[in-house]
């Protein structure tokens, strides 16, 4: 069952297409990752998936509902961290989530407040005033909010800023029991391709306001594989024969071009290449797993 | 609007708890002794009437509401943006006209306080004298819609000009021009340009309907007309702040 679904999706801001016929789905019980550069696109998403962003086109149905037409009935069932989530600084931090749960028609007692808290590794004797937080506790505070309603899909933008190794391991540990124990959705936008790797079992990669890869995270296309930059004598002739087996052939500059290669060892790739008569001449190993997908599918290839 | 009433509850307790919301009532309070002081020192001497001395208590009063209903209203979404606690608020099942509502009434809360404050005040200058159980009955009315016009205006601008600043400036421009009729002397009123703003200008409205009413003991007959002005004034103002946050920007 899917509780996302976005199709044709499109949003423009002063002329600048940030989306343009983009898709996606998030079936229930996902934890989703959801990649791309900066100024891709993501947060716009994420907003235009809470109905706190109007799209200029397309469809979009969260749970079965319409974003922008029942924006309020979806928020009650849903919930987010955003990426840059200010706090009240003058309230405490009990009082904090006894606001937003009231918000959401709960009226959260101290023991209530106290469980979230301690849910995300905020000690009960962090209460008190909100602007006394370090950055690592308002992450905290921030996610526990996020989970004041018990939500049934939750949003994450940039989840782990600001917090150390063992506070990072603490909310992949928090994730992980919610969507096993409580079948929890999640969907996460983030940079730190660890947080992917350890948490996600589906991707979208979002590049050039369209998801230009979305699927199974340990599918062919990611622990396995390889990237390499190969150098071949003669330009373009290797860019019409994209589906060679084990090699998936990208974009190249020059005599320079790059491809991931699966399930299959590197002098094997060139030997296969040499024999179909593309000559390398020389190969530079550019990384490997969820990197190389991203750097492969976001064109943020380094020159070698 | 189910859940609104949380958030009129934090509107009116961060009035009370931020440390904005205290400075300007420790300020508006400076000023109301200061001039309270000066208006019975003159009182005493004989040099101004009793029923002057509260109409320009009055005035004070009611300019210092608007001045903080303004500054309230300005940094209604601008501030919240700002500092970055809007996004936040409405992704809780809350909509944006919700929220204008919710800050429109602690700003009418802020016109309680300050209301409140003023009480002792407005007694200290005219006690001795008469009309000021109507002078505060009016003042209290007057000031309510004046809250509302300014506050609600400067809201509304807010929803949709990104700073604190850009608002603030308008909204201070606009409580500079609409509040001349109280630095205007009876002569300066009396020309083109003081009969137009009267009219016109809700602040003039309301300080006329107050000057009936304090300085002329003129009863409610004579103040509905003025009312009526001042309560269009909401209305559009209401519908304003309704279209500016309608499909607001983060």
């Amino acid at each position: 069952m899917n509780v996302v679904e976005i199709e044709s999706l499109k949003k423009s801001f002063e002329g600048r297409k940030v989306l343009e016929n983009t898709f996606m789905t998030v079936q229930k019980g996902d934890i989703y990752g959801f990649l791309g550069p900066n100024g891709s696109g993501k947060t716009t998403t994420l907003r235009i998936l809470l109905g706190i962003l109007h799209p200029d086109g397309g469809r979009v149905n969260v749970m079965g509902l319409d974003p922008s037409m029942e924006g309020d009935r979806l928020r009650q069932r849903v919930n987010v961290l955003p990426e840059s989530h200010g706090f009240y600084g003058w309230m405490w931090a009990e009082d904090y989530l006894r606001f937003f749960g009231q918000l959401y028609g709960l009226n959260l007692s101290a023991a209530d407040c106290r469980m979230h808290m301690e849910q995300v590794g905020l000690d009960s004797a962090d209460h008190r005033p909100i602007r006394t937080f370090s950055r690592g506790m308002k992450q905290r505070l921030g996610m526990a909010r996020a989970l004041v309603n018990d939500p049934e899909v939750l949003f994450l933008d940039e989840p782990t800023n600001g917090l150390d190794p063992k506070g990072r391991s603490e909310i992949h540990d928090l994730l992980l029991h919610l969507n096993r124990e409580k079948g929890m959705t999640v969907v996460i936008s983030t940079h730190i391709l660890d947080d992917v790797e350890r948490l996600c079992n589906r991707i979208g990669i979002l590049y050039n306001a369209n998801i230009q890869y979305e699927g199974p995270l340990f599918g062919a296309s990611s622990r396995k594989a390889i990237r390499y930059r190969f150098r071949v004598a003669g330009e373009d002739r290797i860019l019409g024969q994209r589906n060679l087996p084990g090699i998936t052939v990208q974009e190249g500059t020059g005599n320079w071009f790059s491809c991931i290669i699966e399930d299959m060892k590197p002098e094997e790739a060139i030997k296969s290449l040499v024999q179909r008569g593309i000559p390398v001449t020389e190969a530079i190993q550019m990384g490997s797993g969820l990197e190389a997908m991203y750097l492969t599918y976001t064109g943020g290839e380094r020159r070698p | 609007m189910r859940y609104v009433s949380p958030l009129i509850q934090k509107e009116c307790v961060e009035d009370i708890f931020s440390s904005r919301g205290a400075v300007l009532y420790l300020v508006g309070c400076g000023i109301l002794s200061v001039f309270s002081l000066l208006l019975v020192s003159n009182t005493e001497l004989s040099l101004l009437d009793n029923a002057q001395a509260v109409y320009m208590m009055v005035g004070i009063v009611i300019g210092l509401a608007v001045l903080i209903a303004v500054i309230r209203g300005s940094d209604g979404f601008a501030g919240e943006r700002e500092r970055e606690t809007l996004e936040t608020l409405l992704t809780a099942p809350i909509d944006a006209e919700d929220a204008a509502m919710a800050k429109l009434a602690g700003i009418a809360f802020s016109w309680l306080i300050i209301f409140l404050l003023s009480v002792p005040y407005l007694w200290a200058v005219g006690s001795t004298g008469q009309n000021l159980w109507p002078a505060f009955e009016y003042l209290f009315l007057a000031g309510t819609l004046l809250v509302l016009i300014f506050g609600g205006f400067t809201l509304a601008l807010s929803a949709r000009i990104k700073t604190v600043k850009g608002v603030l400036s308008i909204g201070l421009l606009l409580f500079l021009v609409c509040g001349s009729p109280i630095v205007m002397g009876p002569s300066l009123r009396q020309s083109v340009i003081g009969r137009f703003m009267d009219v016109v200008n809700p602040f003039g409205v309301a300080l006329n309907m107050l000057d009936s009413v304090v300085v002329d003991s003129q009863g409610i007959l004579v103040q509905i007309l003025p009312l009526a002005v001042l309560l269009c004034y909401t209305g559009a103002v209401l519908l304003f702040l309704h279209l500016a946050t309608r499909r607001m920007g983060l």
